[in-house]
């Protein structure tokens, strides 16, 4: 029953869902769906405590254990159950100006710096990768020299206000990137559905702890 | 040499990116910023919208898309706001720093409008877990959705906007501002298609070849495509700010980019050529 109860609680609940997805207004239906989805908003909420208790198992084994870098393990949960702890029992609500501080001079710079470092692996990989090595290499090089000056002003002031490149760039976004993408986007939903599908029937059980079939 | 052409050490590389950006930034040129057609879209689209109009802004993103995005919001209520167009927002969003975003951007656009007030005029509920199931319960019953209290911990019961604005279904336009999932496909799948919201979407330029076929399809009616689309708002609206600013910087570290593939595609060939002929 171990395996078998929650198998059939998923199937369950996952016929339920995606009926009341496709008959509306059946009352309940919609009763059940509603229901479903407040459970789904308050175990969202409890995730993030789970993932807090997952973080600090596996940085409190690191640091323990001694591992290459713990140092930063230590830091990363003073981070952690310090802004827990303050925006809890200090700060209580977002406009508390030490929660303010700690967003605007720590968390927002934090992240935008990471960011801003990706320019620096895009120049460099864009000079190690951008070669001529074969006709579809130059097919990528000149498509990202047409792309990379027809998406800013540049482009237009070196053709002298002419917006050739610019009308470049957008065929290739509109035309061939649309239908690569719309390739992409209708088989990674078939997958979606294919993987939705097993997870209800129980032939994917990976979630409940086990191997697959 | 031409070895050395097609091998320079990436520390070059990384040291001429930052000069030539400062050097952008510190001494701009004004690049001519020419609206596009997409840009010129979500323009009209908020420009048509009745006065008085509910917006919900979805803010979609973490702190490092704000150079892309963060333009494009201010640009977004200043034309709402301007010559007595009187567009109320609703802020929210599925992304943890939903409310920071709407926060940073409604306290540095309200000193140009004294008047507009909390409440009445802008709403920001902020973050609330669930992802895409809570779009779908925000058609229901926000306030109930939201806990009942708003970004600050205020009681949403209290505020005078969201007495009129119950439910996500009232909004006569929703703007997203994204970068990544969820993003635009969870509402163009619970609240933009099936009840027939206009949808219009600023986005971070590495997702723009993904929201293409959105695009074309009409489910996303107009797309501030990046920085650059933020800076052609910017135009629109008369306000320029940070993105017409980093357009010149984002213009030169392209050429800059540009430069190196040539240089190292030179030293390729010519290095390629001089194996083969030895």
């Amino acid at each position: 029953m171990k395996k078998e109860l929650p198998v059939a609680i998923t199937l369950i609940l996952a016929i339920l869902y995606v009926l009341a997805n496709y008959f509306t207004g059946v009352a309940f239906l919609d009763t059940a769906k509603n229901l479903l989805d407040r459970w789904y908003l308050i175990v969202a909420a409890w995730a993030v405590l789970v993932g807090s208790i997952n973080l600090t198992q596996i940085h409190g084994r690191r640091i323990s254990g001694k591992r290459e870098g713990w140092i930063f393990s230590v830091w990363l949960l003073i981070c952690l159950y310090g802004m827990m702890f303050f925006g809890i029992f200090v700060a209580k609500n977002a406009s508390h100006p030490g929660w303010t501080f700690m967003y605007n001079q720590l968390i927002a710079p934090m992240n935008a710096t990471v960011y801003s470092t990706i320019v620096f692996y895009i120049g460099s990989a864009a000079y190690r990768a951008f070669r001529v090595r074969s006709p579809e290499a130059s097919v990528l090089l000149v498509t990202a020299l047409i792309m990379m000056l027809g998406r800013v002003p540049l482009g237009r002031m070196l053709l002298g206000g002419h917006p050739a490149l610019s009308q470049m760039a957008d065929w290739i976004l509109n035309v061939p990137n649309s239908a690569g993408m719309r390739g992409i986007q209708i088989g990674a939903c078939l997958g979606g559905v294919a993987t939705a599908l097993r997870i209800a029937l129980g032939i994917e059980r990976g979630h409940l702890g086990g191997t697959g079939e | 040499m031409w070895e050395k052409l097609a091998n320079i050490d990436r520390r070059w590389l990384y040291a001429l990116m930052i000069f030539v950006i400062a050097l952008a930034l510190i001494k701009p040129i004004g690049l001519a910023i020419v609206p596009s057609a997409d840009t010129q879209k979500v323009y009209d689209i908020v420009e048509q919208l009745p006065p008085g109009s509910i917006v919900w802004m979805g803010m979609e993103f973490s702190a490092g898309g704000i150079p892309e995005l963060m333009p494009a919001i201010l640009s977004m209520i200043r034309q709402g706001w301007k010559d007595g167009r009187d567009l109320r927002f609703v802020c929210a969003g599925m992304w943890q720093m939903a409310g920071d975003m709407a926060e940073q951007a409604f306290s540095t656009v309200k000193a140009e409008f004294p008047d507009k007030e909390y409440g009445v005029d802008w709403v920001n509920i902020g973050y609330k877990p669930g992802g895409e199931v809570l779009l779908q319960q925000y058609q229901n019953s926000i306030i109930e959705t939201a806990q009942g209290v708003d970004f600050y911990g205020n009681d949403l019961n209290t505020l005078p906007l969201m007495k009129e604005f119950t439910s996500l279904k009232q909004a006569k336009l929703v703007a997203i501002f994204c970068t990544g999932t969820p993003g635009e496909k969870e509402y163009i799948k619970h609240v933009t298609s099936p009840n027939n919201i206009p949808l219009i979407e600023a986005a971070i330029s590495v997702s723009i070849p993904e929201c293409m076929p959105l695009v074309q399809a009409g489910q996303i009616k107009g797309l501030v495509a990046g920085m650059k689309g933020a800076a052609e708002y910017e135009v629109l609206v008369g306000a320029p700010g940070s993105a017409t600013a980093g357009m010149d910087a984002q213009s030169f570290s392209h050429a800059l980019i540009i430069v190196f593939m040539i240089l190292g595609n030179i030293g390729y060939v010519l290095t390629k050529n001089k194996k083969q002929a030895s």
